[in-house]
């Protein structure tokens, strides 16, 4: 597919938010085409590749990278190796940031938190995620996710674009461009950012993470924000009634039909839906936004924080509403879990504001019946090193930026509940068996939706890329 | 499905000129797009992937004799191996294999067959020969052509069978113009007088006046802003500001005086290397500045080094070339005769650069320029010299000896003392919590722990934030005792308790010392003040004084608080560093005792605030210290305990040369070091006026490599500088570096580079290039749609001396531009895109003219040229959802004020990661990259921006204050007015009359609520005329904003 494909594209979908301008319009040709074809709302005619086991995915991203050692992957043994040096047939020569490159000694830091055996399987989980432990029977954990990049800015663009540098399509914008909205009085791809719970200092984030990148740019994610309008320039100016605005766009449409007859420019017709399509947005996003018809019970399930606007509790919360909508992929951003230094205390409050949202969003999909059609997909953009940045303490300790392995969760439409996939060595540094590459989990995540990761291609600059670029195997073992 | 595949074949087909049945096949257009896109990637140019030895990009591949048969045999299809295998019925057999996701249609298929056919003949890519100057073709309606452009598109049309349009209105014709050329909608008064001028070179005259006004200059600048990624911040990570304006600035000026194409393509690429370059030479250097630049904490210099390095060559060989080198960066080339070979050859010219890999972190990166006054030069200079001058009297070489001498003298005379008199608590944090006054008050750490590090007097202690220290029952004072405390800190945060003796259970009775929140202060530090409280009860009761001055965190300060006993504020003196600070009373009420029994301490978060940072030397005295003996424990017994003992760590050496300079050397060698310091401050601040902007230049050569995979840290063979082995060789004298390239670019026999720029400006016009990749020459863009109109376009901008205007001109002046873009069902239906040109392309405006437009069309646009880069209204949070912090700059949004908010887009303020997102919804890009191709959507996000951003709210009603002032009385005549002002022409009656409509029942509202109507006519910073009733001019607005939101409005017609 290619900018010059689009307009032939165009012509096989109405969808209001992906239908692009390079030229012919959907009334001019609409009598040359197949008329079941405007039933799809946007996407691409030949998708999805095959029956899809996923309608909607939900992206928790944990920005700044959390430990794995303190959630996820239980190392028993660390306790006895607390203090030791990291021996080099474990560190292997591979490549540390610049950050502890400099440090004389690498030792151990075993982690301060306690695990505990969970669910039918028996999966091990950190006292730190107390409601994400009840839920290992419906989520698959995996603790061998690998990447390429060793620091923030390379690492979360290779996640989310799958290179480590920008100018490439996010994955929500791959999944807008490939399969449309099943709503279309709300954007297909949709982004949350919550701020830090813990005390250091955030990373940044980029809005090339939810950047189109060379697709056309209406497939970029929406930020819908907690403070001001939910989308930019949503709310009518002050001074305006509805019903000014009503007639104004009545006028509009009026004098633009007018120019329409005149010009014959499909664009024109284009642009009259738009303006209905934003009045209609400025009623659908509010609605989506009040919580006011929620009842008590779903704010206990998401915990107190879920009435806080801005906070990742509310972003899941309204992350269930966007699916329960048709929007086809929610994008959340947790920020502050770059814990270079005093990770103990950190990582626990990260661990309180992330938890219970997060094993509630899974469980209230479930009990509404939308896990089945919805894939939840949580972790970082890496690891956390098991030797110590900075001083090592009884009590306080700090992880660098760890490539090599780290945990991820995976829940719902497409794959297996209760597995805990792969192993990592006893200084959890390097994979032992069942490596998963950044590529296979995007791979993995367009197959739930039917989406044939290596057919799904656009041409730019007179290549065909994709989103994992030449690789990305799926990761059988989890797919149900 | 199969419908929608001959739909789509019939596209491609008018693009490329139409191959059908009954016209001889065109290799280049009909055939190698089809080979490329499908047969190279596993048969073509890359070596290390080509599958079973057989390739199909060259002509001896093709039509090589293979075993099985030769690949191709001219005139028989049946006997070709490559017609045998595309048409192949078996599945196993047939080519491209199944999933490789470039299935043939069958149309391509038979296009192959009949190539064959036909003779199978084979030409070489066409971009990659020099353009030449093709005969003018002969049409039939010989009255149409104004220019040669029109010949071409003109015999092109009557060979299908399609005739021109008519020229379009001329109030159509000069907004079109108007805003081509100037980004800007034309007067009401410049379209009266362009329909009134009936010679026959009015048009040509409204041209000149365009072309040689700034505004143009600004237009083409535009382009060249997306082309050269040009923005205000760097991108990676925490992406803080640069200052690359100058580049922007030059570029406008160099648009503005007309600087021929290849002069331009010099200096930007190679300016430095030009023989005594000017500072305007140097500065276009910046092109290839503009990239990303990273400072990661933990990120690997060389691996963004060879980042830098990359986009250097994607943008010069996208801009110059039209090529797409950076697909050879891993492998070589699948498509495009380049190795990765090639593309590191070419790397190898943009190597040199003296810059870091990881650099940024106070503005721009070197190698900058700095921009200063011929006097702030002259005075740099001086004081550059002077600091050098300075420096030498007191180097290290010289001062040794004395110093030795002065330090021998000084241990004999005075060993390391301090006030003892009233020392009734002393800490010496000497990797020990002993009190060494006598009182035996050791400290105790009951949380967390204490570490030691080097500090003012010997050691220090270390807290980490969780670590709390009790000092017992030390400085048990009542409101009557005078008392001092003293003590250095080095506080790592803000927000800080240093020292606390405070009863929470008894409304905090007690005193304490500290830190608010910090602002942040030049040089990426962090300032906060430093507060002193009595606490009898907390609040109402207490004494708080806070120094004036903000201390800089990070820094070892010593503190001294004397208290005299009175109960007052007056009686609490601050000192910093051995000198008296100025202090604001933040309250003056204590009435009482503030006697505690609660213990002295540092760090229990149960009483106050942690602590993270130093302490060292902490003394409570129960009586004031003196002036002098502040002086004594600030400034000279620290260094007699660093000469007490003769190891010295580095730091502790230039303490003690800077004591030496300060207080003890010879008068004189204290004059001249007062006066050093006092240079190096004058230069610094001088240094912070003056502009910079980051340039090229040529540092030390590094050598170049092949990389692995594209990975720095793969290197294998090493290459030199050089251009890709399938374009026209450097000359044999020219030398290998940027400066031969540019030369070798804007070389007369070189195929590409006026192909690639005229192709760009024929896609500003009319939306879409002759070729339409504008971006790839190469065989997977899309051939030209009129390849001898290109290659005539590309020798005359030669022939002409790459005269950039001359082109402009050209261009607007043909009657295939000056057509009408009014277009019949029938021709839209058979194309669609316009590529024929039977008529001028209609398209939205871009994102940076859709907003000048409105700010022009109210009368709100300040029409000012270049400078620092302006903060208009944007909605609030959004940099600040995703920044870093706030020490760094470009972090939170300080929207401008006056006439910052009216300026061209062009000026706004570019943040990569957070792009203005006004101009971002209307396909701006985020500029990280290299653009030479918008997209062009149509989207809901649109309409909102358009009618509720407050700039085109507050448009609107500037918009609606002209209708009322100048548009006459009634409201027929109000409104024909701004529609004309917004259109350039008048409307018909049945276009006024849902307007009028609208204006009367808005009215009628708006009289009924004078406060919405005042609340709408607020918005934007602009005084609204008191001359107009609120609810009319509400009602105005709401009309206004309908004309500023018509189709017609933001579209180029």
């Amino acid at each position: 597919m290619s900018i010059d494909n689009e307009i032939r594209l165009s012509m096989t979908r109405r969808h209001f938010f992906s239908r692009t301008a390079t030229g012919i319009g959907t009334v001019a040709l609409a009598s040359l085409l197949n008329p079941k074809l405007f039933a799809k709302p946007g996407g691409l005619p030949d998708l999805p590749h095959f029956t899809p086991k996923a309608k909607s995915i939900i992206f928790l991203h944990q920005s700044g990278a959390p430990s794995q050692m303190e959630l996820f992957d239980h190392k028993p043994l660390l306790q006895k190796l607390h203090g030791t040096e990291l021996p080099d047939s474990i560190r292997r020569g591979q490549r540390i940031t610049g950050m502890t490159s400099g440090q004389d000694s690498f030792p151990v830091a075993a982690p301060v938190y306690r695990f505990e055996q969970y669910g039918q399987a028996g999966a091990w989980v950190s006292e730190l995620m107390p409601h994400t432990a009840k839920i290992v029977d419906d989520i698959s954990i995996i603790k061998t996710v690998n990447t390429d990049a060793i620091n923030h800015d390379p690492a979360i663009t290779f996640i989310q674009t799958g290179s480590q540098q920008p100018g490439r399509p996010s994955l929500g914008s791959w999944v807008s461009y490939g399969l449309g909205s099943e709503n279309e009085e709300l954007p297909a791809f949709v982004v949350f950012v919550s701020q830090t719970s813990g005390l250091n200092i955030d990373q940044p984030l980029f809005s090339r993470l939810w950047s189109s990148g060379f697709l056309p740019s209406s497939h970029q994610g929406v930020n819908f924000r907690s403070a001001g309008d939910p989308v930019l320039y949503l709310s009518d100016p002050p001074g305006m009634r509805r019903e000014t605005r009503r007639r104004m766009l009545d006028a509009l449409e009026k004098l633009n039909q007018i120019r329409s007859a005149e010009y014959g420019d499909p664009e024109i017709q284009t642009r009259i839906g738009q303006y209905e399509m934003a009045f209609r947005m400025q009623t659908s996003v509010p609605d989506l936004m009040d919580l006011s018809n929620e009842p008590e019970s779903t704010f206990e399930m998401y915990g107190p924080e879920s009435r806080k606007p801005g906070s990742y509790a509310q972003h899941c919360l309204l992350a269930r509403r966007l699916v329960e909508r048709g929007v086809r992929f929610v994008q959340l951003y947790k920020r502050g879990w770059d814990q270079h230094n005093d990770l103990p205390r950190d990582i626990a409050l990260q661990s309180k504001a992330v938890d219970q949202p997060s094993a509630a969003l899974v469980r209230d999909l479930k009990q509404r019946g939308l896990l089945d059609q919805t894939l939840v997909i949580w972790g970082g953009e890496f690891g956390r090193t098991v030797y110590c940045q900075g001083k090592l303490t009884t009590t306080n300790y700090g992880r660098d930026h760890h490539p090599r392995c780290f945990a991820m969760w995976m829940a719902g439409g497409g794959i297996k509940a209760g597995v805990s996939l792969g192993e990592t060595d006893d200084y959890c540094y390097n994979v032992v068996e069942d490596p998963v590459h950044v590529h296979d989990i995007q791979a993995t995540v367009l197959h739930c939706l039917g989406i044939d990761h290596k057919r799904l291609t656009y041409k730019f600059q007179g290549r065909h890329f994709r989103l994992t670029d030449v690789h990305g195997e799926l990761i059988k073992k989890i797919l149900a | 499905m199969q419908f929608r595949l001959v739909l789509l074949l019939s596209g491609v087909a008018i693009a490329a000129g139409g191959a059908s049945p009954q016209k001889p096949i065109d290799f280049n257009r009909d055939i190698r797009p089809i080979l490329s896109d499908t047969c190279f990637a596993c048969h073509g140019p890359d070596e290390k992937h080509r599958m079973v030895g057989l390739r199909l990009d060259t002509k001896d591949g093709a039509f090589a004799e293979r075993k099985g048969g030769p690949v191709i045999v001219p005139g028989d299809p049946a006997a070709s191996r490559l017609y045998q295998r595309v048409s192949a019925e078996k599945k196993a057999m047939r080519m491209p294999p199944a999933g490789a996701g470039q299935d043939l249609t069958a149309a391509q298929i038979d296009l192959l067959r009949r190539w064959i056919a036909q003779g199978a003949k084979w030409e070489t890519h066409w971009a990659y020969t020099t353009p030449v100057r093709p005969e003018l073709p002969t049409v039939g309606e010989k009255g149409w052509p104004r220019n040669a452009i029109d010949n071409f598109v003109l015999a092109r049309l009557e060979r299908e069978g399609l005739e021109p349009s008519h020229e379009a209105d001329k109030a159509t014709l000069l907004r079109r113009v108007t805003l081509d050329l100037t980004g800007l909608p034309p007067t009401p008064a410049e379209v009266n007088a362009f329909v009134a001028d009936k010679s026959s070179a009015a048009y040509e005259k409204v041209v000149d006046r365009l072309l040689a006004s700034p505004r143009h200059a600004e237009r083409m600048a535009m382009q060249w802003l997306d082309l050269a990624r040009y923005a205000d911040t760097h991108g990676y990570h925490i992406d803080s500001h640069r200052d690359m304006w100058p580049w922007r600035d030059w570029l406008i000026r160099a648009f503005a005086r007309n600087m021929p194409y290849d002069e331009f393509t010099i200096e930007q690429l190679a300016g430095d290397l030009l023989p005594s370059p000017t500072r305007d030479q140097l500065i276009a250097t910046g092109f290839n500045r503009n990239h990303m630049i990273n400072f990661e904490g933990g990120a690997i210099p060389e691996e963004y080094h060879v980042e830098y390095v990359v986009d250097r060559v994607e943008a010069t060989s996208n801009v110059w070339m039209g090529m797409t080198l950076g697909c050879a960066r891993c492998h070589d080339h699948k498509y495009d005769p380049v190795s990765q070979k090639d593309f590191y050859r070419f790397f190898a010219f943009f190597n040199n650069v003296s810059d870091k890999g990881l650099d940024g972190r106070y503005g721009n990166a070197e190698p900058f320029l700095q921009l200063s006054t011929p006097e702030q030069k002259n005075r740099l200079d001086n004081l550059t010299w002077q600091i050098e001058c300075k420096e030498s009297d007191l180097d290290d070489e010289q001062l040794a000896p004395q110093i030795a001498e002065w330090e021998k003298q000084r241990r004999a005379a005075i060993a390391p003392d301090s006030p003892k008199d009233g020392l009734v608590g002393h800490w010496e944090f000497d990797g020990h919590l002993a009190d060494t006054s006598g009182n035996y008050r050791h400290a105790t750490v009951p949380r967390g722990e204490v570490t030691w590090a080097e500090g003012p007097v010997v050691r220090s202690a270390v807290f980490s934030g969780e670590t709390h220290a009790s000092l017992g029952g030390a400085a048990d004072f009542n409101s009557g005792d005078a008392f001092s405390l003293a003590l250095w800190i080095r506080r790592s945060g803000s927000n800080f308790t240093v020292l606390h003796k405070s009863d929470p259970g008894r409304d905090h009775r007690g005193f304490d010392i500290s830190f608010d929140e910090f602002i942040p202060v030049p040089d990426l530090r962090r300032a906060s003040h430093l507060s002193f409280r009595l606490i009898h009860k907390w609040p109402g009761s207490a004494i708080v004084v806070r120094t004036r001055e903000r201390l800089i965190q990070g820094d070892w300060d010593h503190i001294v608080i004397n208290y005299d006993g009175s109960g007052k504020a007056a009686g609490v003196k601050l000192f910093v560093n051995g000198k008296p600070y100025e202090t604001d009373v933040l309250e003056d009420t204590l009435a009482g005792s503030f006697r505690t029994s609660a213990p002295l301490g540092i760090g229990d978060k149960h009483v106050a605030r942690p602590y993270k940072g130093q302490i060292d030397d902490l003394r409570v005295y129960n009586r004031q210290l003196t002036v002098e003996e502040i002086d004594h424990l600030a400034i000279h017994y620290p260094i007699d305990t660093v000469l007490a003992s003769a190891k010295r760590s580095k730091d502790q050496k230039s303490r003690v040369r800077e004591y030496f300079l300060t207080y003890a050397a010879p008068e004189n060698l204290r004059a001249e070091y007062r006066e050093l310091n006092r240079l190096l401050k004058e230069k610094k601040e001088l240094e912070k006026q003056i502009p910079s902007t980051m340039v090229m230049d040529e540092g030390e050569p590094r050598e170049t490599f092949v990389l692995g995979r594209g990975d720095y840290r793969n290197r294998t063979e090493k290459v030199t500088a050089d251009v890709p082995s399938a374009l026209p060789p450097l000359p044999k004298d020219t030398p290998r570096n940027r400066l031969g390239l540019a030369r070798w670019l804007i070389d007369p026999a070189n195929p590409l580079t006026s192909r690639v720029a005229v192709n760009r400006y024929w896609q500003m016009y009319f939306g879409t290039g002759l070729v339409k990749t504008v971006e790839d020459f190469g065989s997977q863009g899309e051939p030209p749609s009129h390849p001898e109109l290109l290659d005539w376009l590309a020798t005359e901008f030669i022939r002409t001396g790459w005269d950039i205007r001359a082109m402009q001109r050209l261009i607007v002046t043909s009657a295939t531009y000056r057509q009408s873009s009014k277009a019949s069902p029938e021709l839209v239906e058979k194309d669609p895109e316009n590529r024929l040109l039977a008529r001028m392309s209609r398209f939205r405006l871009p994102a940076e003219t859709v907003r000048d437009n409105a700010l022009a069309i109210s009368g709100l646009l300040v029409e000012k040229t270049g400078g620092p880069s302006v903060y208009p209204y944007q909605p609030e949070g959004v940099w600040e959802a995703i920044a870093y912090g706030d020490v760094y700059s470009a972090q939170k949004y300080k929207q401008d004020h006056g006439e910052a908010l009216y300026r061209r887009s062009m000026y706004t303020f570019w943040k990569r990661t957070a792009p203005p997102p006004a101009l971002a919804t209307f396909d701006a890009p985020d500029r990280e990259k290299c653009t030479a191709r918008r997209a062009r959507t149509n989207t809901p996000l649109q309409a909102l921006v358009l009618l509720n951003d407050p700039t085109f709210v507050e448009s609107s009603r500037k918009l609606a204050e002209h209708m009322m002032a100048d548009g006459g009385k009634d409201a027929q005549s109000r409104i024909r007015y701004g529609w004309k002002l917004a259109t350039a022409r008048n409307p018909e009656s049945r276009e006024v009359r849902p307007l009028k409509a609208l204006f009367e029942q808005e009215y009628a509202n708006y009289r009924n609520d004078r406060d919405s109507a005042l609340k709408l006519t607020g918005v934007g910073e602009s005084e609204a005329s008191a001359k107009f009733d609120a609810a009319e001019l509400a009602a105005w607005t709401t009309v206004a904003s309908v004309i500023l939101n018509l189709d017609e409005t933001i579209t180029k017609e």
